[in-house]
């Protein structure tokens, strides 16, 4: 557990270490969300189309453009595996003296950095186009544990699926297929309850809605109904990844 | 005293359809160095890679320093590192965060960390680029990098694949120098899987040659070129009639183990040129023949190879040699 937990903090320093050389993937990843909530977000806010039960359309969007964005982020993070089988780092992480599910781990959380920095460069921008979050530090802080854990649960799950695919290029196209419709079927763009009921079933198993739910209530909504549902639900996610990404992470190598 | 490596009747089948292995019998003796030499596609990665305990085997069993590698795996770990083939050090830090982060993963106390890193800085010759990113390193010095990172360790065996793969040979030899370095000031078993025949002949103590998944001959490399046959000693003498008499006499000399004429040469078949030749160009001399030019052939691990396999060494690794290299190449 120790060892986990210290080999996790290995990995973050090295994804912190990395930004710290160069952050122009941060930067170029950031310009399709900043687009969605600044044109996207203000053309359907004007329209009023989408009933948000009492809060501008763009501030409903927002928390759901970041944890798309930051989700998008640890899913391809899940190549960086790929890239590492290709190369010999894995091979040489598979020899050193720890365990195999604190490799997976360790890799998976540090993808909650990149989100972070994803996030903290999308915050700005919103709050420029007039989004209004809740003033309470402690929310945002709380929001931003959020999305670190939530980001290493898929980032796991995109460890899962690497394992099962032996080239870049075939994750490239499954990352799509997966992140897509992970975001469009649940809460992130609008109200589950407007979907049609068999993507409002998908939308309870998809996990990105507990994180966008959970999220919404700290910055936007303040309303805190679901959210020990929704954390819950995370850990369970993360849980299940974590396990999975680490018993599969066999074929990885093989 | 246990071996540091022991295999017996290791087979590895992947995917029920290609033996990479087939039956792999092998003993490595402690603090050497021993060279797994073979083509591409002999099976030395994957052997490799199922001592340091990445891969399991499909029969057989290999122990490392008397510890099972398929049942002991995390206490082999803690006694082995590895440097593989392909590049693993991460290009876009500096080559002292690669050291700092693996010792971080390999859970070296936080005392003891930078003087490790220090150390192997040092033995590696790479301290002056230490802050540098690695992308803007050369092959060479990735490769003393990535030795460096497995130092750190300490470990009792250091495995490397193809070690100098894709390097000039002024960097080959830069980075065997500090390898012997680190090994003598660590006492560190090295077992390196190689293709190139002059890297086994100049560094490995101790050679095993491995085709299609068996080891096919093993010795130190003298004893290997001995195995082939002995070595020809090529005399070019002045006004040499040559005479039966002479060459019978020849023939009973100690060490001598053939004679034979070629184009006017006498050819003297020897197991060791060097120690024959005095005594043979002393008998000459007491016949009051004088010698023009000598010549001295010896045998490679080519012609081992060739005697074992019944193919060249060279002409097997050629066109994967290639890929490798390019892939390498590419990979910066």
């Amino acid at each position: 557990m120790m060892a986990t937990f210290k080999n996790m903090l290995a990995m973050i320093e090295l994804e912190l270490r990395r930004l710290g050389h160069d952050r122009t993937e941060i930067y170029s990843r950031a310009v399709q969300p900043i687009l969605w909530i600044v044109i996207y977000g203000n053309v359907m806010s004007s329209i009023r189309a989408i009933p948000t039960s009492g809060i501008p359309y763009i501030d409903f969007i927002t928390p759901g453009v970041i944890i798309q964005s930051t989700t998008f982020i640890s899913i391809f993070y899940g190549l960086t595996i790929v890239w590492e089988r290709d190369s010999g780092i894995l091979k040489k992480l598979l020899v050193a003296p720890v365990s195999r599910y604190s490799i997976v781990v360790g890799r998976a959380m540090a993808s909650g950095v990149r989100a972070i920095f994803q996030a903290l460069i999308i915050l700005p921008v919103a709050v420029i186009v007039g989004v209004r979050f809740l003033p309470n530090p402690m929310y945002l802080i709380l929001a931003f544990v959020v999305i670190f854990f939530a980001s290493g649960g898929f980032a796991a799950a995109s460890i899962l699926v690497a394992s099962f695919m032996k080239t870049r290029e075939r994750f490239m196209g499954i990352g799509q297929a997966i992140t897509m419709p992970l975001f469009f079927a649940s809460n992130a763009l609008y109200p589950v309850q407007l979907m049609p009921p068999i993507l409002r079933e998908f939308s309870i198993v998809n996990p990105l809605s507990y994180v966008v739910d959970a999220v919404r209530g700290l910055l936007i909504t303040g309303n805190f109904s679901n959210l020990l549902g929704d954390l819950i639900a995370i850990a369970v996610f993360d849980m299940v990844m974590f396990i999975l990404a680490s018993i599969s992470f066999r074929r990885i190598i093989e | 005293m246990d071996f540091a490596v022991q295999a017996k009747n290791l087979v590895k089948v992947y995917n029920g359809k290609v033996k990479a292995l087939d039956g792999v019998d092998l003993t490595v003796e402690a603090s050497g160095t021993f060279a797994l030499l073979g083509p591409n596609g002999a099976g030395k990665t994957t052997l490799m890679r199922i001592l340091t305990t990445q891969l399991k085997p499909s029969t057989g069993e290999a122990y490392v320093f008397g510890l099972n590698v398929t049942r002991d795996g995390g206490k082999v770990r803690k006694l082995v590192s590895y440097v593989p083939q392909e590049m693993s050090v991460w290009t876009d830090i500096s080559g002292y965060e690669n050291l700092l982060i693996y010792a971080k993963i390999f859970g070296i106390p936080r005392l003891e960390r930078e003087k490790m890193i220090d150390e192997a800085l040092d033995i590696m010759g790479l301290n002056n680029v230490k802050g540098e990113l690695v992308r803007t390193y050369s092959g060479g010095m990735v490769r003393r990098l990535e030795i460096a990172c497995a130092m750190l360790v300490k470990p009792k065996i250091m495995f490397l694949d193809e070690p100098t793969i894709g390097l000039d040979p002024g960097a080959r030899k830069i980075v065997w120098e500090k390898l012997n370095l680190f090994k003598k000031e660590y006492g560190v078993t090295i077992f390196f899987n190689t293709h190139y025949m002059d890297e086994a002949d100049l560094y490995a103590d101790d050679i095993a040659i491995i085709d299609q998944g068996k080891v096919v001959a093993r010795g130190t490399s003298e004893e290997l070129k001995h195995s082939v046959g002995g070595e020809i000693i090529s005399f070019t003498l002045e006004n040499f009639q040559s005479e039966s008499w002479l060459l019978e006499e020849i023939r009973r000399l100690k060490l001598v183990r053939g004679v034979f004429m070629e184009n006017k040469d006498l050819n003297i078949l020897v197991d060791d040129a060097e120690s024959s030749l005095p005594c043979i160009t002393d008998f000459l001399k007491s016949k009051a023949l004088s010698v023009n030019r000598i010549s001295i052939t010896k045998p490679t691990l080519d012609d081992v190879f060739l005697k074992y396999t019944g193919g060249r060494l060279e002409e097997k690794g050629r066109i994967s040699d290639v890929r490798q290299v390019r892939y390498m190449i590419r990979r910066g």
